[in-house]
């Protein structure tokens, strides 16, 4: 495969623009307008459909190339084919496996799910596109479905965090101390809630 | 060769400064090692006062760092110990003062003459703290059973790691074995819990370090503190004697609070 952050096909319907999912949203943004810059009287009055190979883009990146298209004249598809992913489910096949603990002011970030094989303490941040599973205490700040996949989840052995986010939600334990359940509990979100239940 | 062990907490005010004068007074009293103890407080120096050595600093760290002396007369020879010397920090400077590589190139310069070397680390986690780790082939980490303590002592172990130290050991300062035992402090358990490393002591609260700091003799060498006493196992210890954990007036929670927290009725110390 090419590096290059963007490549145009030209296809019966129109054109394609294919992302590389390694390439920052931002450089893709500037890519796609170099290019479309280039030849502008070309793409006017297109369609353009959009794929990445195994990324995807948030409503807030969407809308920008949303309008990057609209500039040029051209107009934006809907996903056509299933292998286009434009709001996808985050990619759950990639997993980051760590085995260590993940300590105050560590912050481990990764586009799919996050397991970890030991505690995350107050303090550390885990940030996920998809879900969180720590298999030992989870103390600090849990932030699954960071693009915004509800449907993410986050597991622990012992789930005590300072803070859990799923998506766009944003929930902390109650202040008056509850006993902390010695059993493992999975939080997900139910009507834009995040409930905690028993594993 | 010696080894270059350095003393970090954090967070201020939790021991780091007694623990290396105890440290290191015992090392050289009870094991005859050649010790130096040297001061990384670059601008708050503290371990010539608790050593009762401040009047007779000529030179100091940055003095030496910057070629302005030769290493052995910046080294202050104890006025008790045999075996026991303090370099000291410079006290009208900054952090700034020096850099990593010195201390790296200071640091292999004393493990050549002495058995330890122990550096008192200043407070925080920027400039001073990274000078004080340079040079360090092992790390101690002091703190206090409070949860602020505790946070901090964690960071420190994640920046430890990821400077390549394996397995820093820590010190717990200032446990008092009857809050404990009403469940008003946190227990061993807790911070072993939470920090996940080895632990080289346990340091209960005393007077006595008080009265021994302000006067300038380290509580090691008083039979009588059980702060001493501490600081002698912990000298074994780090001489890999297996020393078990002092029996500090029950310093665990007997068998029945044990009970009472697993089955609920009683609160875990916070």
């Amino acid at each position: 495969m090419t590096n290059e952050p963007v490549i145009i096909k030209g296809t019966k319907e129109g054109i394609t623009i294919i992302l590389d999912e390694n390439s920052s949203f931002e450089d893709m943004e500037k890519a796609i307008y170099e290019k479309l810059q280039r030849s502008r009287n070309f793409f006017s009055g297109g369609k353009v459909s959009i794929k990445i190979k195994n990324g995807f883009l948030s409503k807030d990146e969407y809308n920008k190339l949303q309008n990057i298209f609209t500039d040029f004249g051209m107009s934006l598809q809907e996903a056509s084919s299933p292998k286009t992913l434009i709001f996808p489910k985050p990619n759950r096949n990639r997993v980051l496996l760590l085995k260590k603990t993940v300590r105050s002011g560590q912050k481990i970030t990764y586009k799919g799910t996050i397991v970890i094989l030991g505690d995350a303490n107050p303090g550390s941040e885990i940030v996920a596109t998809g879900d969180i599973l720590v298999m030992g205490t989870l103390r600090g700040m849990a932030h699954a479905g960071v693009q915004g996949d509800t449907t993410a989840i986050v597991a622990a052995f012992r789930l005590k965090p300072t803070q859990l986010r799923i998506a766009e939600v944003i929930s902390r334990p109650p202040e008056e101390k509850e006993d902390i359940p010695s059993f493992p509990e999975i939080a997900r979100l139910k009507d834009n809630v995040i409930v905690i239940e028993p594993l | 060769m010696g080894e270059v062990i350095v003393i970090t907490s954090g967070k201020g005010g939790v021991g780091k400064t007694t623990t290396t004068a105890n440290l290191g007074t015992g090392l050289a009293l009870y094991k005859q090692k050649k010790v130096v103890m040297l001061d990384a407080d670059i601008g708050l120096r503290n371990l010539d006062v608790v050593m009762g050595l401040e009047n007779r600093i000529v030179y100091d760290l940055v003095d030496v760092a910057n070629g302005m002396c030769r290493l052995k007369q910046a080294l202050i020879k104890d006025k008790r110990f045999e075996n026991l010397y303090l370099m000291p920090a410079a006290q009208t400077k900054d952090k700034t003062a020096i850099t990593p590589t010195q201390m790296k190139k200071l640091c292999e310069e004393l493990k050549r003459d002495y058995d330890y070397i122990l550096i008192d680390c200043p407070a925080g986690i920027e400039q001073g703290f990274k000078n004080a780790i340079a040079g360090a082939d092992r790390a101690l980490i002091v703190t206090t059973p409070e949860v602020s303590a505790v946070r901090d002592a964690d960071r420190i172990v994640g920046l430890l790691e990821a400077a390549g130290f394996e397995e820093p050991k820590l010190i717990i300062n200032r446990l008092r074995p009857d809050m404990v035992k009403r469940g008003d402090m946190m227990d061993i358990d807790d911070m072993i819990d939470v920090l996940a490393i080895e632990l080289l002591g346990v340091i209960p609260e005393d007077e006595k370090i008080v009265i021994s700091t302000n006067r300038g003799e380290p509580a090691v060498v008083d039979e009588s503190s059980k702060a001493g006493q501490a600081y002698r196992n912990m000298i074994r210890r780090l001489e890999g004697e297996e020393v078990p954990l002092m029996k500090i007036e029950n310093i665990e929670p007997n068998f029945m609070d044990k009970l009472r927290v697993f089955f609920g009725l009683k609160a875990r110390a916070k």
